[in-house]
């Protein structure tokens, strides 16, 4: 297609950018007000430059809210589910895209099933069962359910099957074992889908509300989304300092994302899923 | 051993780490949630079974139609606005000779990436009705500024915006990858027809990209039903229960009345309902969606 004359192309990039700003004004608004003093805060009109060049506001949301722990704790089971996930469902992927036996659809449609099943059904259930186990209020709850993810084996799964038989079949003759064709043939050429499925996982778990909110009731124990909302809703008008512990929630993933996000964005449009 | 046994003792081998974790952490809870919900129980004295009590309580309950109506409105809300402007941006983005396009991609994308929960607290803020930036904005085209999240009616207006907000993204980059499957030539063939660009967008575009635009709308569709982060930070269901959208009522009834058989048969209702939604997915998708 042609280029259209300067005049709409400006409009276009200048359309673009007004889109982009307003997108993101809630992140733009929220790093300021994180660096504004109290009064500024209630000024109207409001003040669109920050007041305060420091990080008290930050410094005082420390140590009024357990924040670092939140962050520890967030990192930890966020790594753990990840690390755990990697094993699992690269396990199940290669075994349900490699080798023939009996009942290997069944299985296959079995875990691929659970996606029909969204997490607020068996919210109650698993409460329960989580709670029998001992589990509550521990990391335990957080990391023992999530140890295999369908999504995530069937994202391995698809792109197992798209590696060439001939290569496994090589390996085989010299006589390797599943294990290590799996180890030494599969996985090196595996690492762009690896990627996707761990960066997934992890922002999915960083990420995570709903289960955390249930299933962990102690400061000391919480992930980092629930425990900044539940500090926001108690501490209402304290506006520097939400807004200073939400920026220590997003921040470092879109830091992060900037980094990563063409597996992101390639993740999505291979298997057009989301978290 | 023959080839075959030794092949069904390795797949299992594999496997089963797996399958065990979804029968026990996914089926297993499921199918207790049917057993619950035909129970009282408020998890401190015993099970007292009650036959399908929850379900007419439910059914005949006000505030049980109330919450799917409320929820009905947020998926009115966000479903249709969040796919034309994903697509508009789509479009935007998918001009030929447009430089930075990955950096616009990325700058829209943001938002999904976001945690919900630490956005709805920036939200918060953004529609505090004295001092907040959104009725500040408001004030520069003349309109009145608004109560939002205090007000029955603006309330669920907030979380319409801000789930649109949260989804545009998305949308934009499932269609730039429809965008990417028509083929060139059938523009070029329409531009030597001397095709307008909207005739081009109405007649190859728009129809060749409904495979996407189905898939897209009821990914969503399922996503607006289940909304419960921006809901439990921004509103907790209020004000006059105005945003209590069926997640929430669940929430509610399992956590703060302890209410577990009445909260399990909404599950139980919202696991039909979405059982459904999917299959229609399915049904009219029919493989013609683009996953590989």
């Amino acid at each position: 297609m042609k280029r259209p004359p300067l005049v709409i192309r400006l409009i276009v990039y200048v359309l673009l950018v007004i889109i982009a700003v307003a997108i993101n004004l809630p992140f733009f608004w929220m790093v300021i007000t994180a660096f504004k003093n109290e009064a500024d805060v209630f000024s109207m009109p409001p003040k669109f430059y920050p007041t305060v060049y420091d990080f008290r506001n930050f410094v005082r949301a420390f140590q009024i809210v357990p924040i670092a722990r939140y962050l520890v704790n967030t990192l930890f089971v966020a790594g753990s589910v990840t690390l755990l996930q990697l094993v699992f469902n690269t396990f199940a992927a290669y075994g349900l895209a490699r080798i023939n036996f009996k009942g290997r659809n069944l299985i296959f449609l079995l875990i691929v099933g659970t996606l029909m099943v969204p997490p607020e059904v068996t919210l109650v259930p698993l409460y329960v069962l989580v709670r029998k186990m001992g589990m509550l209020n521990s990391f335990k709850a957080l990391i023992v359910p999530f140890m295999s993810n369908a999504f995530g084996v069937f994202l391995l799964r698809q792109f197992f099957l798209t590696i060439p038989k001939e290569l496994e079949d090589a390996a085989r003759i010299d006589g390797c074992g599943r294990l290590r064709i799996l180890w030494n043939v599969i996985l090196p050429l595996s690492k762009p889908a690896l990627w996707t499925m761990a960066l997934y996982t992890f922002l999915a778990h960083w990420n995570s509300y709903m289960w955390p909110l249930v299933a962990i009731n102690n400061d000391q124990k919480q992930m980092i989304q629930v425990g900044i909302s539940k500090f926001a809703s108690m501490w209402e008008t304290e506006w520097t300092l939400q807004m200073a512990s939400s920026t220590v929630a997003i921040v470092p993933i879109i830091i992060f994302f900037f980094f990563v996000q063409k597996q992101f964005v390639e993740g999505i449009s291979i298997s057009g899923m989301k978290e | 051993m023959k080839r075959e046994t030794k092949d069904a003792i390795k797949g299992w081998f594999f496997v089963t780490p797996s399958l065990m974790f979804q029968v026990l952490f996914v089926y297993l809870p499921l199918a207790y949630a049917f057993f619950v919900s035909f129970h009282r129980w408020n998890m401190i004295r015993p099970m007292k079974y009650v036959g399908l009590r929850n379900y007419i309580d439910l059914l005949t309950s006000e505030e049980f139609w109330h919450s799917l109506y409320v929820t009905f409105i947020y998926i009115l809300g966000t479903v249709p606005t969040s796919v034309i402007l994903g697509l508009l941006l789509a479009l935007l983005l998918n001009m030929n000779w447009l430089k930075g396009r990955g950096l616009f991609r990325t700058m829209f994308y943001i938002p999904v990436i976001t945690a919900m929960a630490a956005a709805a607290v920036v939200w918060n803020w953004l529609f505090e009705p004295n001092v907040g930036l959104i009725n500040y904005i408001m004030g520069f085209f003349g309109i009145a500024p608004k109560k939002w999240l205090n007000d029955p009616h603006w309330a669920i207006v907030a979380l319409i915006i801000v789930g649109i907000w949260k989804r545009i993204g998305y949308n934009m980059v499932l269609f730039l990858a429809g965008l990417q499957t028509i083929p060139r030539t059938y523009y070029e063939a329409a531009m030597i027809d001397g095709a307008t660009t909207f005739a081009r967008f109405w007649h190859i575009t728009l129809p060749l990209l409904s495979p996407t635009t189905l898939f897209v709308t009821i990914i969503q569709f399922i996503a607006s039903f289940r909304v419960f982060i921006s809901v439990s930070v921004m509103t907790q269901g209020g004000p006059a229960r105005s945003t209590e959208v069926i997640t929430y009522f669940l929430y509610e009834n399992a956590f703060n009345y302890l209410k577990m058989g009445y909260a399990s048969a909404i599950a139980v209702i919202m696991f039909v309902m979405m059982f459904a939604f999917t299959l229609l997915q399915f049904k009219l998708s029919q493989g013609k969606v683009f996953y590989q």
